[in-house]
C-alpha cells in the first residue's frame, strides 16, 4: 500500500512549488512533531493529531490521535472514514490534505495551506434574510413617501392653489382638489349624493368645520325650527359632559349644538337622513313652558301620554279674515258661510242619494270623494268646486240660448246679476217657428204647452235669486253689502284645518272617512268635522308602545316636521323609506334663476 | 469603601435575584403576565365604553368617543414604534427592554380591538381605511413574529447538527476543491456542468426560493442529473455533487428557517412606518376637512 503525498506551497512571489513523495507503508500520522509522516508546522495541529490508516477494503480510516478532533469534509469529528474513490478533505489548522486515488490505484494526499478568514464575516452575512431583500430602511421610505405625498401632500397642496368654485348645488361642478376623494370617511347621504365629487363644496376652508351659511346657501327654503334665540333658551341645559364636549369643540370652531351639523351628521353611507326620535323632540318638548314661559305651544312627550289637543285652525265668524286655531277641547262652531248638511248628502236612501244615482256622473249613492279629492301630497283635499261637484244637482240652467242651455254664472254676485239682466232682457224665445193654424196644436215642436209655463226664470229678479228662499240660498247664507244690497256670505275654508302636523290620508285608505269624520251624522255645515286626539290614538300611541295589529308606536316625526315650514318625514325606519308624502310647493323661481334675477340691476 | 458587610453583599444579591429572573422568564410571561392583564383590561374598557355609551347617530371616529380611542390608538402606535429605538439604546436606567418588549406585545394585540372600534365598523376605500388595514398588517406580522421567535429556532439548531453557519460554507468549500480536482479528466460537457455548480453562489435562489426552499435552477442538481457516463471519473464527480446537494440542503434548510423567522420584520417595520405616514395624512385630512 503506498500513499503519493503531494505538497503544494507558494513562494513569495506567489509561484506554486509541488513536491511529491512517496510513502509505501499502511497508515499514516499527521502532526505537528517532526517525526511524523506528514509534518504540519502549524500550532493549532497537535504533535500526533491524525493517523490515517488503510483498511482491508480500500477505505481509509481517519482518527485522532488526541483529544482535539479534526474536520472531515467540513465537519468537525473525531474519526472518520473517506472512500478513496469519492475523496474527503481533512483539515488540520490551515492545511487541507485532500485525499483521491490516482488511476495507478495509489492514494494521494494533496496538502494544500489555505488563507484562513477570507472575507468569511461576509459571506456569513448571506445567511441573513437582509441579503436577499430590499432594505427595510428603503422600503419605509418608499412606502411612507408615496403615502405622505398622495393623500396628503397632493390634496393639501391643489386645495391651497385652487380657485374656488362657486358652490353648485346641483352637483355637476366637479372638485378641484386632487386625490381628496381619499380622505372621504364615507359616502355621502342619498340626498347630498351628487356633491360626492366635490368636497370643497361643503369643506370650504382648512381646518374649518363644515359652516350653517354653506349649508344655508344651497337650502335657502329651510326654515329654522324657531328663531335661534328661543330655540337656544327652549333647550335643556347640556349635562356637564355634553357642555364639555361642546366646549371643546366650539373652541375648535364647531358650531353649537344648534348647528346643522349636530343632527345633520354626513358621510354615513348613501342613507336618507333620519328622523330625530321622540326623545329628541321630548327633551325639549316635554317641559318646554318651563323654560320659554312665554310660549303658546303646550307641552307634549309622546302622543299616547303627554300630548295637547289638536288646534284646528276654522273660520270663527262669518267674512272673517284670517282662521283662528280652536281652543284646547273646545267645540268649534265652523262659520264657513256655507249650508251644507252632510247627513243629508251621504243618506244612502234620502233624496240625494235618489237624484245621484239618476245621474250618469254619478250611478249611485254619493259618496265622500265624490266632490272631496286628494291632494297630490296626499294630505289635504282640492277645493270643493260648484261646478265639479254641486251643479249636477244644484243646477243654475236659466234657460234655452242659441247653442244649447244658458246658465247662471257661479262664483260673483256681478256675474250672477249680468247673467239675470240678460235673461229679463233677452228676446224670448218664440212659441213657434211661424204663425200656428188651428188644429196644429200638439202635432209640431216646440210644445206648444210651452208658451202656457210659468216663466220662472225669466223674471227672477237678482233679491229673489240672492234672498231667502232663492236659488243661492240652496248653498248660501243671505246677507247685505254694504250700501244694503242683496249679497251673499263668502265662503271661507282654511286649506288644512291641522296646520302644525302632517295627516297622510293615503296611509288611511283601509279606514272609511266617517270612521274619523262624523260626517254621515252631520246636520250642518257649522260642525267642524276635524277629529279629537282621542280618535287618534285609538290606533297611535307614543313611541314606546307595544306594537300590535292595532297599536301603532308612532313618534313625533310621524306627523311632525322639524324644520319649519318643510315636508313630513318619510321613510321612518327605512333607510330608503317611500316617496316623500308632502312636498313643499315649489318656489316661484327655480333658486338658479333665483339668483340670476337678483343679481341683474 | 467602608460600608457595613451586609449592605453591599444584600444588594449584590438582589441584583443577582433580579437579572436571574429578568434572564430566565420569556417576555411573554414577564411579571406574571402584567401586561397581558393590562393589554385585556383596556380592551375589554374599549368595548365596555363601545357597548354602553350612546353615539349619535351612530358609532364612528368623529364622535367624541371615536376621538377618544383614535388619540388612545395613536399614541400607542406612536410609542410601540419606538421599540425600534429603545432597542438600540443600550445604557442603564430603570426600563427593562423586555418589559418593553412584554408591553409591545400585549398593548400592540390591544390595538385590534381599539383600532376596531375607532372604526366604528364603517370601512371603505380611503385612507382611514389604509392606516387601519395598515395597522392590522403590522400587527398580524407581528403576532406571526412572536410565534416563529417561540418554535423555529429549535429546529433552526436541529438542521444545525452541531455546525456552525461557517463550518457549512467550510463544508461546501471543502467538497468544491475536491471537486475541482475530481472533474479534471471529464469532458467539456460534464466540466460545464462541473464550472456552472462551483460558480453559482450558495446564496443563490432569492427571498422566495429562501421562503419556500424551492431552487428550480439549482446548478448543483443540474450537474448532478446531466452527470453521464459510468466510469470512475464522472462517479466520482456525481458522488462529490450528491455531497455538495446535501451539504447546500442543510444550508438552505438553515437559509429558509433563518427566512422564516426574519420575514416579518421585513413587512413589520416598513409598515410601521408606512403607517404613521398613513396616520399622519387620517388625522390632518379629517381635521383638514373638518
Amino acid at each position: 500500500m503506498a500513499f503519493l503525498i503531494r505538497t503544494i506551497d507558494f513562494t513569495a512571489a506567489g509561484r506554486e512549488i509541488v513536491r511529491d513523495r512517496v510513502a509505501e507503508q499502511a497508515s499514516l500520522t499527521v502532526g505537528r512533531a517532526a517525526e511524523c509522516d506528514i509534518h504540519l508546522p502549524d500550532l493549532a495541529v497537535e504533535q500526533q493529531h491524525v493517523r490515517i490508516t488503510t483498511a482491508a477494503d480500500g477505505t481509509l480510516a481517519v482518527e485522532a490521535l488526541g483529544t482535539l478532533g479534526f474536520a472531515l469534509d467540513g465537519r468537525v469529528v473525531m474519526d472518520g472514514v473517506i472512500d478513496p474513490r469519492t475523496g474527503g478533505e481533512i483539515a488540520l489548522g490551515a492545511a487541507r490534505l485532500a485525499v483521491a486515488r490516482e488511476a495507478d490505484g495509489r492514494t494521494i494526499i494533496t496538502i494544500r495551506q489555505i488563507a484562513t478568514d477570507e472575507g468569511k464575516g461576509d459571506t456569513l452575512r448571506g445567511f441573513a434574510l437582509a441579503s436577499a431583500l430590499p432594505s427595510k430602511r428603503a422600503m419605509s421610505w418608499v412606502l411612507a413617501g408615496a403615502i405622505l405625498l398622495l393623500l396628503l401632500l397632493v390634496p393639501v397642496a391643489s386645495h391651497l392653489t385652487r380657485t374656488p368654485a362657486k358652490p353648485d348645488p346641483t352637483g355637476k361642478t366637479p372638485g378641484t382638489v386632487l386625490l381628496d376623494s381619499a380622505w372621504t370617511s364615507g359616502e355621502l347621504s342619498l340626498k347630498h349624493h351628487d356633491l360626492e365629487d366635490n368636497c370643497e363644496s361643503c369643506h370650504v376652508a382648512a381646518f374649518e368645520s363644515v359652516q350653517d351659511e354653506t349649508c344655508i346657501s344651497c337650502h335657502k327654503d329651510t326654515g329654522d325650527h324657531a328663531p335661534m334665540g328661543r330655540l337656544a333658551k327652549g333647550s335643556p341645559a347640556l349635562s356637564p359632559g355634553d357642555a364639555l364636549q361642546w366646549r371643546i369643540a366650539q373652541g375648535f370652531g364647531k358650531e353649537g349644538p344648534l348647528g346643522c351639523v349636530s343632527c345633520h351628521s354626513e358621510h354615513e353611507g348613501p342613507k336618507r337622513q333620519q328622523a330625530g326620535g321622540e326623545a329628541f323632540c321630548s327633551d325639549c318638548h316635554n317641559t318646554l313652558d318651563t323654560r320659554l314661559t312665554d310660549t303658546a305651544l303646550a307641552n307634549a312627550h309622546d302622543f299616547g301620554k303627554g300630548h295637547p289637543q289638536f288646534r284646528p285652525a276654522y273660520y270663527a265668524s262669518f267674512g272673517a279674515a284670517k282662521p283662528v286655531r280652536a281652543a284646547p277641547g273646545a267645540k268649534p262652531v265652523e262659520r264657513s258661510g256655507l249650508v251644507f248638511p252632510h247627513d243629508v248628502h251621504m243618506d244612502a236612501r234620502g233624496g240625494a242619494a235618489r237624484m245621484a244615482v239618476s245621474l250618469g256622473q254619478y250611478g249611485k249613492p254619493l259618496e265622500c270623494k265624490d266632490c272631496h279629492s286628494l291632494n297630490a301630497d296626499k294630505i289635504g283635499f282640492k277645493e270643493v268646486r260648484m261646478e265639479d261637484s254641486c251643479e249636477a244637482c244644484h243646477s243654475l240652467v236659466s234657460g234655452r240660448g242659441v247653442g244649447g242651455f244658458t246658465k247662471l254664472r257661479h262664483g260673483d254676485v256681478k256675474d250672477l246679476a249680468e247673467d239675470l239682466a240678460r235673461i229679463s232682457s233677452g228676446p224670448r224665445a218664440s212659441a213657434g217657428p211661424a204663425r200656428q193654424r188651428p188644429g196644429q196644436i200638439g202635432s209640431g215642436a216646440p210644445a206648444y204647452r210651452a208658451d202656457f209655463g210659468r216663466p220662472v226664470r225669466a223674471y227672477i229678479g237678482l233679491s229673489n235669486a240672492l234672498s231667502a228662499g232663492g236659488v243661492c240660498t240652496e248653498c248660501h247664507l243671505p246677507t247685505r253689502g254694504p250700501t244694503g244690497q242683496a249679497d251673499l256670505m263668502p265662503v271661507n275654508l282654511p286649506d288644512r284645518f291641522l296646520t302644525s302636523g302632517y295627516f297622510n290620508h293615503e296611509a288611511h285608505k283601509k279606514e272609511k272617512c266617517t270612521d274619523c269624520h262624523a260626517a254621515d251624522t252631520s246636520k250642518a255645515a257649522a260642525d267642524l268635522l276635524i277629529p279629537d286626539l282621542k280618535s287618534c290614538r285609538e290606533c297611535h300611541l307614543g313611541a314606546t308602545a307595544v306594537k300590535t295589529k292595532k297599536i301603532v308606536p308612532s313618534d313625533c316625526a310621524m306627523c311632525h316636521a322639524y324644520h319649519l315650514p318643510a315636508g313630513q318625514w318619510t321613510g321612518l325606519g327605512s333607510p330608503k323609506g317611500p316617496a316623500p308624502h308632502y312636498k313643499p310647493p315649489p318656489p316661484a323661481k327655480t333658486t338658479v334663476a333665483a339668483i340670476a334675477a337678483k343679481t341683474k340691476p | 469603601m467602608a460600608t457595613s458587610a451586609k449592605g453591599p453583599a444584600n444588594t449584590r444579591f438582589r441584583q443577582d435575584e433580579k437579572r436571574r429572573d429578568s434572564d430566565h422568564v420569556s417576555f411573554l410571561k414577564h411579571r406574571g403576565f402584567r401586561w397581558l392583564w393590562i393589554a385585556l383590561a383596556l380592551s375589554a374598557a374599549s368595548i365596555a365604553g363601545y357597548v354602553l355609551i350612546d353615539q349619535e347617530p351612530r358609532p364612528n371616529g368623529g364622535t367624541w368617543y371615536g376621538y377618544t380611542l383614535g388619540t388612545i390608538g395613536l399614541g400607542l402606535i406612536l410609542w410601540l414604534s419606538l421599540l425600534g429605538v429603545r432597542k438600540r439604546r443600550i445604557n442603564p436606567g430603570a426600563w427593562s427592554l423586555k418589559a418593553w418588549t412584554s408591553a409591545h406585545v400585549y398593548l400592540g394585540l390591544s390595538l385590534i380591538v381599539v383600532g376596531t372600534l375607532h372604526t366604528g365598523f364603517q370601512i371603505g376605500w380611503n385612507v382611514h381605511t389604509l392606516a387601519y388595514v395598515l395597522m392590522l398588517l403590522v400587527i398580524a406580522t407581528g403576532i406571526y413574529g412572536v410565534i416563529v421567535y417561540a418554535t423555529l429556532p429549535a429546529s433552526l439548531s436541529a438542521n444545525r447538527k452541531e455546525m456552525t453557519r461557517a463550518q457549512m460554507l467550510d463544508a461546501l468549500t471543502a467538497i468544491d476543491r475536491q471537486l475541482e480536482s475530481a472533474a479534471q479528466p471529464l469532458g467539456r460537457a460534464e466540466a460545464d456542468l462541473v464550472i456552472a455548480a462551483l460558480g453559482q453562489d450558495v446564496f443563490h435562489g432569492g427571498a422566495w426560493g429562501r421562503l419556500t426552499g424551492s431552487y428550480p435552477r439549482c446548478a448543483t442538481t443540474r450537474a448532478l442529473n446531466g452527470m453521464g457516463g459510468h466510469s470512475d471519473e464522472t462517479a466520482r464527480v456525481a458522488a462529490l455533487l450528491a455531497k455538495r446537494r446535501e451539504q447546500l440542503a442543510q444550508i438552505r434548510g438553515a437559509l429558509r428557517i433563518r427566512a422564516l423567522l426574519e420575514v416579518w420584520l421585513f413587512i413589520h417595520i416598513p409598515l410601521t412606518i408606512a403607517l404613521i405616514a398613513a396616520l399622519a395624512a387620517h388625522v390632518i385630512s379629517v381635521f383638514y376637512y373638518w
